[in-house]
């Protein structure tokens, strides 16, 4: 404990005494917030971009600007999202409803300094829970061994299909593609091809970087040019100020949403609107004034904003301790992470004890950050939005291609760029979600090897895979959330629940 | 659970010409997934299983992929059951709504610079800056142009088109190349 927090406090000062690691921390958050901006730009571009731009930096100083860009734009789509209702990133579709609202009633800059203050406040909360939670279930993983590495790859990617997007289905599916694509290459126990048509490059595999830039740049470069909305922006009369009375005023909701943004962060590959849809649903079912919701609720816009921010920590917890990003954005942070020489997973406390107290610091840092640029820098960012998407996205493309190649310096990596984001605009339109194919793709080949060195172990045996109790705990949950989907058992477990619930309830109001 | 995913892109649901996804196209989809699954399964099934050597028959390389193959199909099937009873053969069952005669005109147009800049310009010998410039100005210049025109201003877009393709190409150049030492293409 006391070793935990002397970490934390010289992760603190080497941060602070280092003007240039605050240069490289203000200017990460600043692109980020830049980028969070524009429509259709998100987290998960501008990390992959970054991971590429800062590839020769020392891996603490690159990190930083990841981390401080991955907050940064978090935090900038807000600003679209109030102004031109449309969210800068997905994690805050739930802001626009009642940010713009506001923005519509003259109360624009209300509105963004009940965002900020939220969105400070809400990573902030998560931040704690970073610190205090990441080494504890680190030490936890060390007990982990194949078999529960297989469940938890399998639990995350399934978890993903199931919560994100509104098919479970096609959820389970991309999961699954995503898992073979990961498959494809030298696999990582005999150094066998494996569905490489005897082509040299994919022997390499298809490498994780120009994937998730395909997926997520390429993909929204088509959409956004086949089909341009230019929306009007809203102008802003009132002024901005931090807006802490609120926060006092609506602690419930700030630490409520906080919890609820964290424990999203937790679950794999659930991505961070999860968590401000679920803390503005949590909003509304609990204030006194449901009916303002939608309409310019200061309660729903401070639950959104907290939500969607304070799950950025709790999706680096399970990617720092485990090895199993949160959300597609946390999947490239990992890649990068990994980049830069350090595995995250059980063993990071042991090789690098205190590269997670250093990420607590960078994540603080990225807080104050968004702060400051989101109260001070108003006017340069309204310029931003302005800027014309048939200008914006032939120069992202360019970045794009940068971006894929840059890391191994193949042409390789750019066709499957090409090839990935083709692919991703067709799904996209027929409902596919991609969160889960990313995260098949990160956890394939831990996937991969667990399952053949759990059966190595056990001598063929599958039985240590149901019979191990933190493997039987992810099993249960693993099952029972898809059968969730099979009809008849979603009805039995339905009424079941009816039967142990209705009866606690009425005598519950008996006594009463 | 109402989400919206930044990867979810358009809304599938609703599109001015209709749904993007019906139980008809859901149906059709199957096919091609249990297609896929079914090819995943039979290549991980011939994959060499290095008897030579002593590789346990759990742990040959084709064993996830196999299982993966067949989950594929699985799921496919399951789509496949579930659009049929949805009504995907009905008489009157909905067509999914595809691309406007325009919005496929310009997804061409943007996929056809894309791809010559990314398979053609880059890489084969043109500074990178140039290829940049000339996509982004050729780019912005062709999808600016029926404003242009209705505006009478063509001469000023194209060189305004030039200008922001210049300063894209040579800024892009700049900064990963001289400031980060990035490799470009």
């Amino acid at each position: 404990m006391l070793d935990g927090l002397v970490s934390l406090g010289d992760a603190y000062l080497n941060l602070l005494m280092s003007p240039t690691s605050l240069a490289y921390g203000l200017a990460g958050a600043l692109t980020g917030i830049l980028v969070g901006c524009m429509p259709g730009l998100s987290a998960t571009l501008c990390i992959a971009l970054l991971t590429t731009l800062t590839v020769k930096l020392n891996a603490h100083d690159a990190i930083l600007i990841l981390v401080c860009s991955y907050v940064g734009t978090l935090y900038g789509g807000s600003r679209s999202a109030i102004l031109l209702n449309i969210p800068g990133t997905a994690a805050n579709a739930a802001s626009c409803a009642d940010g713009h609202a506001l923005a519509l009633r003259g109360e624009a800059g209300r509105a963004i300094g009940i965002a900020t203050s939220g969105a400070f406040c809400g990573t902030l909360f998560g931040v704690i829970c970073l610190a205090a939670f990441t080494p504890t279930l680190a030490n936890v993983a060390l007990s982990f061994g194949a078999h529960e590495f297989f469940w938890l790859a399998l639990f995350g990617v399934t978890m993903s299909g199931t919560l994100v997007g509104d098919d479970p289905l096609k959820g389970w599916l991309m999961g699954a593609l995503g898992l073979f694509v990961a498959q494809i290459g030298q696999e990582g126990i005999y150094a066998h091809d494996r569905f490489t048509f005897d082509i040299p490059a994919l022997s390499g595999g298809i490498a994780l970087i120009p994937a998730l830039i395909g997926a997520f740049g390429f993909a929204e470069v088509l959409t956004r040019l086949a089909d341009p909305v230019e929306r009007k922006l809203l102008e802003m009369k009132d002024s901005i100020r931090p807006r802490f009375d609120e926060v006092a005023r609506y602690w419930r909701t700030v630490l409520r949403s906080g919890a609820i943004g964290v424990l999203t962060g937790l679950m794999p590959g659930v991505g961070e609107d999860s968590g401000a849809w679920m803390s503005y649903a949590a909003a509304k079912a609990t204030t006194k004034e449901p009916e303002l919701f939608g309409k310019g609720s200061i309660d729903g816009l401070m639950a959104a904003e907290t939500g969607d921010m304070s799950s950025i920590p709790g999706h680096m917890i399970p990617m720092l301790a485990l090895g199993v990003p949160g959300s597609a954005p946390s999947a490239v942070l990992m890649a990068a992470i990994i980049i830069h020489g350090i595995q995250p997973g059980p063993m990071m406390m042991v090789e690098h004890p205190q590269f997670a107290y250093q990420m607590v610091a960078m994540t603080t840092l990225a807080t104050v950050c968004i702060l400051i640029f989101g109260l001070y820098l108003v006017r340069p960012l309204l310029y931003v939005l302005r800027i014309k998407h048939s200008v914006l996205m032939p120069i992202i493309f360019v970045m794009s291609v940068v971006g894929s190649y840059a890391t191994a310096w193949r042409l390789f990596d750019v066709y499957s760029m090409l090839v990935i984001g083709i692919g991703a605009f067709f799904l996209r339109r027929k409902g596919y979600q991609m969160a889960p194919f990313v995260l098949g793709l990160v956890l394939g080949s831990l996937l991969d090897k667990s399952l053949r060195r759990g059966l190595v172990l056990s001598d063929g045996e599958i039985w240590p895979f149901f019979t191990r109790p933190i493997s039987l705990a992810f099993a249960v949950v693993t099952i029972f959330t898809m059968l969730l989907y099979v009809p008849v058992f979603n009805r039995i477990v339905h009424a079941a629940f009816d039967a142990i619930v209705t009866p606690l309830k009425s005598l519950v109001a008996r006594r009463g | 659970m109402q989400t919206s995913q930044e990867d979810s892109g358009p809304d599938a649901s609703v599109h001015p010409g209709g749904p993007l996804v019906t139980p008809r196209s859901d149906f059709f989809a199957s096919f091609a997934w249990i297609a896929v699954g079914i090819a995943i399964a039979v290549g991980s099934w011939q994959m060499d299983r290095l008897e030579n050597q002593d590789v346990q028959p759990y742990a040959v390389p084709g064993l996830l992929p196999f299982f993966l193959g067949l989950a594929i199909v699985f799921f496919g099937g399951l789509m496949l059951v579930r659009a049929w009873t949805s009504g995907a053969l009905a008489p009157h069952a909905r067509r999914a709504a595809g691309m406007s005669p325009a919005e496929r005109k310009q997804f061409l147009i943007v996929l056809g610079l894309c791809l010559a800049f990314g398979i053609g310009l880059v890489g084969h010998g043109l500074p990178f800056w140039l290829a940049a410039a000339v996509f982004v100005a050729i780019t912005i210049f062709v999808l600016q142009y029926p404003q242009r025109r209705a505006a009478d201003e063509i001469k000023r877009g194209l060189i305004l088109a030039i200008v922001i393709g210049v300063c894209a190409g040579l800024g892009v150049t700049l900064v990963f190349q001289e400031f980060f030492l990035v490799r470009l293409p």
